[in-house]
């Protein structure tokens, strides 16, 4: 009868009897492992976002939207009040001057507010002339017709 | 260099490349020997070493020490193994034996084993176990690996690894009676 094999009577050995790698492997393989490790840059991004890499899908894309979200509101926050701003300074420090210093400033100047002007304002709104321009009805109709027709704005 | 220095030393970029180095000169010779014998060839050895010594810098940073330095690299080292005769299987569709013959031929024509009759039968029974038996018979065989240590590496229970261990023995006990000359 053929003897049964037994593992624990057989030589052990420290590893299978496999042919050796290569003279000098173990010399060499240090310097190939370290070739091919990434680039510093390549880690010190990794570092930087790692973090935002190890977020599951779902939260990452969450993440992106409330940035966004934050972005607009953000955007519209800073954006409204400043573009109100300077118009409303404006508007307040005007209210403060006289209107017939604005007037006579507005007759003076090279703004160059001629009686055509003051009549089309008349013609459009009464009221907004009253105090400071008292024409006839004739008079501010002939300065009406007295408009040279060939301005495009009548046209 | 301790494998406590080695990590103190790889948290300073000034010395990091160093200290890596160190690791890798260290551990070299057991992770290529642990590969080789799972993948038998040379060159896929010499990839799957310089692979597993990549994951590790990549991730040696977040390496937490409740395992020993060496435990955690046997484990990379092992799942590599794993993923690689499992996508070598997916890619040529081939069944479990005949990877495993592959392998027992490339044994076979290995100069090494010419002559030894014995040693030869036995390393075809060892390449007829699946996977990750051999996985278990290989670090208690050969690296005679405690099994609380061979529990961190495959994840598996000390019971469970005695069980394969105890069933992979026999396994290879039979194939080598059955096999060898009178």
């Amino acid at each position: 009868m053929k003897p049964s094999f037994k593992l624990d009577e057989h030589p052990r050995r420290p590893r299978p009897l496999l042919s050796e790698p290569p003279a000098g492997y173990f010399d060499q393989l240090p310097m190939r492992v370290m070739a091919r490790l990434p680039q510093a840059e390549a880690r010190e991004a990794a570092t930087g976002w790692g973090w935002l890499a190890r977020l599951s899908p779902a939260l990452r894309t969450g993440l992106a939207s409330v940035a966004v979200l934050g972005g607009f509101a953000a955007s519209f926050y800073l954006s409204g009040p400043q573009a109100a701003g300077p118009a409303g300074v404006a508007a307040t420090s005007l209210d403060a001057v006289p209107r017939t210093e604005l007037v006579g400033y507005l007759l003076t100047s090279g703004a160059r507010v001629d009686n055509s002007d003051l009549v089309v304002l008349t013609a459009a709104d009464p009221n907004l002339t009253d105090d400071f321009l008292h024409a006839s009805e004739a008079e501010l109709t002939e300065a009406l017709d007295a408009q040279p027709s060939e301005d495009p704005t009548y046209l | 260099m301790e494998d406590h220095d080695i990590l103190l030393k790889f948290q300073d970029p000034a010395s990091r490349n160093l200290a890596f180095n160190q690791l890798v000169r260290k551990y070299q010779s057991k992770v290529y020997w642990h590969v080789r014998k799972m993948v038998i060839d040379h060159d896929d050895a010499d990839d799957l070493t310089q692979d597993v010594f990549i994951k590790v810098w990549k991730h040696l940073e977040n390496f937490r020490q409740d395992a020993a330095l060496f435990t955690w690299i046997y484990r990379i080292a092992t799942n590599e193994c794993l993923n690689f005769l499992s996508s070598k299987r997916r890619k040529f569709l081939l069944p479990l034996t005949d990877v495993g013959a592959e392998l027992a031929a490339k044994i076979e024509a290995d100069p090494a084993l010419a002559g030894d009759e014995i040693e030869l039968k036995l390393q075809q029974a060892i390449l007829r176990l699946p996977d990750k038996q051999r996985l278990v018979f290989n670090l208690r065989y050969y690296d005679e690996m405690p099994y609380e240590q061979m529990a961190e590496v495959t994840g598996t229970s000390v019971g469970a690894l005695k069980a394969s261990y105890h069933h992979a023995v026999k396994k290879v006990e039979e194939y080598v009676t059955r096999n060898t000359a009178d």
